[in-house]
């Protein structure tokens, strides 16, 4: 069942009917080693060999001696396997392709778990340390990105419970004194003091404890206002880790992170800068690029890396005729943003930061060495903003040879789809430069596109296929699509990862959030360097070299207009929700609106979410307050008139001795099963140092419930109890320190009832079910026999 | 059946039985505890045994309670030679009427005093089984019946075990209770001399209170309501002994019926004419304790019957009446869960 948590990270899932058999054989064998008997650690060796059999036989047959017995090739192709499948769990977003190291990580890993579980929980008879690997294995699904919102992985934690239910069951046995049930049966007390009824009593016991534990685990997280998770948190977990206050927001691999970024329920700032640029609605920064595509996803390459250079050189491709404005931007990086690639304006020209931080010179990208990673770091950089017209692009000259025949690499597995979409599109282009023109708007607004967070990322090389056909998607597949078929008409591309510029604070500064996370398509032309371009509707900006009135379908113009310099920049500085001037991208901005006032993208809190904080903050306003407000019921309804029969009296008496004891109780004086109403009410006097008023009363009350429980013909006091019960009350409030009254009117302790109360109902209910499952059960196995013998 | 106004009744027999007990405690000064018991025991129509050290006054207790009551009186002194016909009696042939012709033994009083009881043969002590129970004696297939109120008051030295026969367990079991006297305290013990410096205070003992009184006392509290939820506790209490790890021998269902019988002398010496469950508690102890036996374990483990008695009375819940209705928020009855 744990395994279950699995599933989401993995398409297809045929890799668990497979862990299932296994497991199944494994725990047979366990089972017969178990019925011999063998020793333990006995037990557990013929399990492991099994496994390892089992394991040599699905992975690595050829590779055995005679088919089956693991040698040394066995575990030189179980390492190849499992180094293949590490780098391809770094590689994949979720879900991952199903490769042949994926697979051994998954059934090797189930069957490691359930031989661990197997040998705690039946071989050495220690269920709660059997949950540990459990817990282990939900951790596994639970840490990996994207699968917070599998309903399997929510429910996965049980049996690991369930080992601590049945644990509690065995441990209270031998507790010896069982404080829980009363004596239910003449002649039959509870607990440890009847070995007869000692088996029932704490197993009752212990299934309360652990019902009362699983409550308390159910409520609890209900009650703290988690928005990041839970049994609440439905928008998806934090990206690369936590989203508490202290958390650290890692990123190793960029684009897995991506997603989640997009989808924080809570936008927590990472990055704030101030800049000098005369429009910061372009200023993005940009992490990392990635540059190599294999088919199923882009990574960056494996470059050489050296010494921060300063300044920096001159963007690649980039010549002097070409407009361009070096700007400064200080960044201060958040406490909790952990990136080891370091975000800045792209180009940049100059970086001073401290720490370890080095140069790769493809990308113009710092990355952090031995561990260096942003956490609180502040810096600055020098930057040119590059203005090039859309003339100079027009007629950029083919790029290098080298350079080219790099960035125009698409693997053979990519799918016709791609170039064909690419050359439809771009159709009666003159240069790249109208067919990157032609392909952003494309996305942006001519194609139909939408913009949605919730899409799966997707793997695999039919990944841009799909989204080509479904349309909706992210920055991610926007830009992986738009590179991709770039690449197929031979213009150079790759994708680059960071942050939009962010928005704008009253001091001036700009304050750049998880949910500013973003990808863009970089294109190079010669003469220009590498361009940015924006294919993502809804997001980010429009680069003002892109504003062309290049027409589209089969216009035959070959010349390429002058850039509208008409639109004047927006001035609103937050990139998300600019709504791109370009008339043709009206459309695109009409049909993202939608999307962005279903919380997908920008514009404050939906109102499903504020619906959410509005309850979970009614919630933890209100938990609190229920032992109070129950406690306050109740009392009324014990101190209330009641009726005038003689047994209403009765009930009465008991009502207002029971207040006694629960108001003793909120103020420390534990109740005691054990002891009579007199002696009960001597011991409240006595820890309660009660003065005699209070005293007095408190014996009045237990001497009418003697007269109740015990005398032939009960002689009760028509009146009075209430008030008796009240002055009980003030006295012991008189003679508590301040921080017991506190305690005892806002966190009763005799609140605990409920509790009782609720383990009571679940315990009948569930004895219930099991005694109608048993006879059922009894009148199947009579049933089968019978008809077994008729047949034969 | 005689029939009694109970408020009357309750009024004589705790008047009388404040004249028995001062008069006792004139005797033995300062354990006011042991001289309830004891008339607890008496108006339960039980048999006490007194257990303790030589000279803290056990024969002492025994002599003042018996004539502090106007009654017969006889004492046993308990040897390894005593033979069962010396206390049950012997029919002897009478030459003159050619006839055998009883001669009761010292069992036929009502207040016996039964010194150094483990120093009989344990032949000798089964001759008391009969008599103790079922108050009548068997001779030659002749039933004698024993006087009315009938009280068997036993002592023995727990400490000098040598040449005893410790009592059976069937033999203990008849006691409706054991006592141990202990010393007294300091101040108790320095007005003990002043006052028997000179003269045994039992010289001076005469009887506060008839034997009709104490039959007519006896009947009263025949009379002492017991409720259901009192003879659960009771029942409950005497079942955890015999489930007890510790215990090797539970009590009996005897014990439960002197404990019930106990319980409610003693709510009538308080004026009740209904008992508690604080009575029961007050004489689980006494009644119970002796006729338990703790296992070869538990004694290593220097555990006393007592202590077990006194753990199950911790860890027994009192049983309440149940109530009707119940709902989720209704009141409950005081110890349904914990009192």
């Amino acid at each position: 069942m744990a395994s279950c948590a699995l599933l989401p990270l993995v398409d297809p899932a045929s890799w668990f009917l497979q862990a299932v058999i296994l497991l199944a054989v494994q725990s047979g064998v366990g089972a017969l080693a178990g019925w011999m008997p063998l020793a333990r650690a006995l037990t557990v060796a013929v399990q492991a060999l099994v496994s390892l059999l089992l394991l040599t036989l699905v992975f690595a047959r050829e590779q055995a001696l005679a088919g089956l017995l693991p040698g040394p090739d066995v575990f030189r192709r179980f390492a190849v396997l499992l180094e293949a499948g590490a780098e391809d769990v770094g590689r994949y977003a979720i879900p991952a392709p199903l490769s042949d190291g994926i697979r051994l990580m998954l059934v090797g890993g189930v069957l490691v778990i359930g031989l661990a579980v197997d040998a705690l929980a039946v071989t050495f008879r220690a269920a709660a340390p059997a949950g540990l690997p459990l817990l282990a294995l939900y951790s596994v699904a639970r840490a990996s990105p994207g699968t917070a919102r599998a309903g399997c992985g929510s429910c996965s934690p049980r049996p690991a419970t369930c080992c601590c239910v049945a644990e509690g069951r065995d441990r209270l046995s031998q507790w010896g004194r069982v404080f829980g049930g009363p004596a239910r049966a003449p002649g039959r007390v509870s607990g440890g003091l009847d070995s007869g009824s000692g088996v029932i009593a704490p197993v009752r016991t212990g299934r309360r404890i652990g019902a009362l534990a699983l409550g308390i685990a159910l409520v609890v997280p209900l009650a703290l206002p988690a928005l990041d998770g839970g049994l609440l948190g439905g928008s998806g977990g934090p990206g690369g880790g936590g989203s508490g206050g202290g958390g650290t927001i890692s990123a190793v691999n960029p684009l897995v992170a991506l997603q989640d970024s997009l989808n924080q329920p809570e936008d927590r700032e990472v990055v704030s800068y101030r800049t000098n640029a005369r429009r910061t609605d372009e200023l993005y920064l940009r992490i990392v690029s990635l540059d190599q595509f294999d088919g199923t996803t882009w990574k960056t390459t494996v470059r050489r890396i050296e010494d921060v250079p300063s300044p920096l050189p001159t963007p690649q491709g980039l010549l002097p005729d070409v407009r361009r404005t070096e700007i400064q931007t200080n960044l201060s990086a958040a406490d909790g943003y952990a990136q080891n690639w370091l975000p800045m304006p792209f180009p940049a020209s100059q970086v001073e930061i401290g720490g370890r931080w080095r140069y790769e010179p493809v990308g113009r990208a710092l990355v952090g060495d031995r561990g260096q990673t942003t956490r609180g770091a502040s810096y600055q950089v020098k930057s040119l903003v590059v203005e090039p017209t859309a003339k100079q692009l027009a007629n950029a000259p083919s790029p290098p040879a080298d350079l080219r025949k790099e960035f125009t690499k698409v693997p053979d597995s990519l799918p016709r789809l791609v170039a064909d979409t690419a050359r439809r599109v771009t159709k009666g282009s003159a240069n790249p430069y109208e067919q990157a023109i032609k392909l952003q708007d494309y996305f942006a607004s001519d194609g139909g596109f939408t913009y949605n967070t919730q899409v799966r990322a997707g793997s695999g090389p039919a990944a841009i296929e799909k989204f080509l056909k479904q349309k909706e998607g992210f920055c991610v597949h926007f830009s992986f699509a738009m590179a991709s078929m770039a690449r197929t008409l031979g213009i150079p591309a790759r994708v680059a990862v960071g942050f939009t510029p962010g928005s704008a604070r009253a001091d001036g500064t700009m304050s750049v959030g998880l949910r500013d996370a973003h990808a863009w398509p970089e294109l190079y032309f010669e003469g220009v360097g590498w361009t940015r371009f924006e294919p993502t509707p809804s997001r980010g900006t429009v680069p003002e070299y892109t504003r062309s009135d290049v027409p589209s379908g089969d216009a035959s113009d070959p010349d390429t207009p002058e850039p509208s310099r008409s639109a004047e920049p927006s001035a609103a500085p937050s990139a998300s929700d600019s709504c791109p001037p370009d008339l043709r991208r009206q459309g695109g901005c009409a049909s993202a609106a939608p999307e962005v006032a279903a919380g997908s993208g920008g514009d404050g809190p939906p109102l499903g979410m504020i619906v959410l904080v509005a309850l979970a903050a009614l919630l933890v306003v209100a938990v609190p307050l229920l032992p109070v407000l129950w406690r306050t019921r109740l009392r009324s309804a014990r101190l209330g008139p009641g009726g005038r029969m003689p047994t209403d009296a009765v009930a009465r008496t008991m009502a207002a001795w029971l207040e006694v004891i629960d108001t003793a109780w909120d103020h420390g004086i534990e109740p005691d099963e054990s002891q009579t109403p007199r002696t009960a009410a001597a011991r409240i006097v006595r820890i309660g140092r009660l003065p005699s008023g209070p005293a007095e009363a408190v014996h009045r009350v237990a001497t009418a419930v003697e007269q109740v429980l015990y005398a032939p013909s009960p002689r009760l006091p028509a009146t009075g109890l209430a008030e008796d019960v009240r002055r009980i009350r003030e006295g012991l409030h008189a003679t508590s320190t301040r921080s017991a009254r506190l305690r005892a009117t806002l966190a009763p302790r005799s609140a605990a009832r409920v509790v009782w109360a609720v383990s009571d109902r679940w315990t009948v209910f569930s004895d219930r079910w099991s005694e109608r499952a048993a006879k059922r059960w009894a009148a199947l196995t009579r049933r089968l026999p019978r008809r077994a013998s008729q047949e034969g | 059946m005689t029939t009694y106004d109970d408020r009357a009744s309750l009024t004589d027999l705790t008047t009388t039985a404040e004249r028995v007990r001062r008069s006792v405690e004139g005797v033995i000064e300062g354990k006011p505890e042991v001289v309830r018991l004891s008339l607890t025991v008496l108006l339960a129509e039980g048999h006490l045994l007194i257990e303790d050290v030589p000279g803290v006054g056990k024969t002492m207790l025994a002599k003042a309670l018996a004539r502090s009551i106007d009654c017969s009186v006889r004492r046993i002194q308990f040897t390894p030679d005593l033979l069962p016909s010396d206390i049950t009696g012997v029919s002897i042939f009478d030459q003159q009427r050619r006839d055998f012709e009883f001669k009761p033994g010292a069992i036929f009083a009502q207040i016996v005093i039964g010194d150094e009881i483990n120093r009989a043969s344990p032949k000798t002590q089964s001759a008391l089984l009969e008599s103790m129970e079922e108050r009548q004696v068997t001779i030659d297939g002749q039933t004698y019946e024993l006087p009315s109120p009938f009280m068997v008051v036993a002592t023995q030295n727990p400490v000098e075990m040598e040449g005893t026969y410790p009592l059976p367990e069937a033999q203990r079991d008849r006691f409706m209770a054991r006592v141990s006297i202990g010393y007294p305290a300091p101040e108790a013990e320095l007005q003990m001399l002043d006052v028997h410096g000179g003269v045994s205070p039992l010289d001076d003992l005469q009887p506060v209170a008839h034997a009709h009184d104490i039959v007519k006392l006896i009947d009263a509290v025949r009379a002492v309501h017991v409720a259901e939820t009192v003879r659960r506790y009771a029942v409950d209490l005497v079942a955890a002994t015999r489930s007890h790890p510790d215990l090797r021998l539970g009590a009996s269902p005897r014990a439960t019926l002197h404990l019930l019988r106990a319980a409610k002398a003693s709510a009538a010496l308080s004026g009740r004419e209904f008992a508690l469950p604080d009575d029961v508690q007050a004489l689980a102890v006494a009644v119970l304790a002796h006729r338990l036996l703790p296992t070869a374990q538990a004694q290593l483990n220097r555990r006393t019957a007592e202590s077990v008695v006194l753990e199950i009375l911790q860890h027994t819940p009192v049983p309440a009446a149940a109530q009707p209705g119940g709902g989720f928020f209704a009141p409950q009855p005081p110890g349904a869960r914990r009192l």
